[in-house]
């Protein structure tokens, strides 16, 4: 009995130190686009087989598109200009190893978030939110779609595939804000309507004088709401990344 | 043709009238307001009156003010892709 007891502790213990202990595990397992090994493999494997169960065929599939990433890392550029002497915004094209591995278990997962850009400025979002955008989208009327190309994070509940941070203007170079491949994702906005704030009264006074003028404003916002969001898995990702698909196109 | 990029870091508040008269001969009106002027002995004497105010370097060619504004507005980050009542339909 006393042998069957101390077995039975040995065998607490070495599960209790199998793990590190919880404040020490990362909170949450993260995808650049930026191709770091180090980054990738600092990620335990406990942890990424922790949240779901990743079944054998998965896993088959993940090995085996490894394996022919190496021929096409080199991707054709998405990139659209404008003009000789707008700013210059990357969008990554390119699949890096750690897309690689972990893009299949983001897409797993049932619900994304988004932070897009819009005009610059970042929106957190997931499909069915309603935005109030803080300014009057020109060119648009309700029942309108919008696709939302410009993202920087794309993430569920344990993965973030994050974009490189944004380098500082100076001078001579201007800001430069990296964004996730617009092939990635497929983000859907529905304009809703047009939502305009009370109106507003600025009183205009001058010294010595009874009179007050009275200045009104009243502004108009667009509303719009998340119709759609999904992240595309790495088969039909490489797909549109080796047939050079890139800018607008239908799903 | 080389020119020169201005730009006016410092204000001239409180000072001579001869340097405040000399920026705006310049066209430089504000802080971090940029000018681009050719490269002649004329500038480089009015860029020295007020040396301490600017910040100087010499470009190929000149921007105009849209080309500047342009080149720091960010991407829009959207696009329609369908219009209310139009045909086609999204797979």
């Amino acid at each position: 009995m006393a042998l069957l007891a101390q077995s039975l502790k040995r065998c607490l213990l070495e599960t209790r130190y199998a793990l590190p202990p919880t404040f020490l595990l990362p909170f949450r397992a993260s995808i650049t686009t930026v191709s770091q090994t180090l980054e990738t493999r600092n990620i335990p494997e406990p942890l990424l087989q922790s949240g779901q169960h990743v079944s054998s065929d998965l896993e088959e599939k993940l090995k085996t598109s490894a394996a022919d990433a190496a021929a096409n890392s080199s991707a054709p550029s998405s990139k659209t200009k404008t003009g000789p002497y707008a700013r210059e915004d990357k969008v990554a094209t390119s699949i890096t190893p750690s897309i690689q591995r972990l893009l299949p278990l983001l897409h797993s997962q049932p619900s994304h978030y988004i932070t897009a850009h819009l005009h610059g400025h970042p929106y957190l979002l997931t499909r069915g939110d309603t935005v109030r955008l803080p300014f009057l989208m020109p060119k648009v009327q309700p029942g309108d779609i919008l696709r939302l190309n410009r993202a920087t994070h794309i993430g569920s509940r344990d993965y973030t595939l994050k974009a490189p941070e944004p380098t500082k203007g100076t001078r001579d170079v201007p800001k430069k804000i990296h964004y996730l491949d617009d092939r990635l994702f497929v983000c859907r906005a529905r304009v809703i309507g047009v939502e305009s704030e009370p109106m507003r009264v600025m009183k205009k006074t001058k010294r010595r004088q009874r009179y007050v003028r009275h200045v009104f404003s009243k502004h108009k916002f667009t509303v719009i709401k998340i119709s759609d969001l999904d992240v595309r898995s790495l088969e039909d990702y490489q797909k549109r990344v080796k047939g050079g698909k890139a800018g607008p196109d239908l799903n | 043709m080389a020119y020169f990029r201005i730009t006016l870091l410092r204000s001239a508040i409180g000072l001579p009238l001869k340097s405040r008269q000399t920026l705006s001969a310049l066209g430089l009106k504000k802080r971090m307001a940029t000018v681009y002027h050719p490269v002649t002995q004329t500038i480089a004497g009015q860029i020295m009156r007020v040396k301490e105010l600017v910040d100087v370097a010499e470009v190929a060619e000149p921007k105009t003010v849209q080309q500047m504004r342009e080149a720091r507005r960010p991407d829009p980050g959207y696009y329609v892709e369908k219009t209310y009542g139009s045909g086609d339909r999204i797979v």
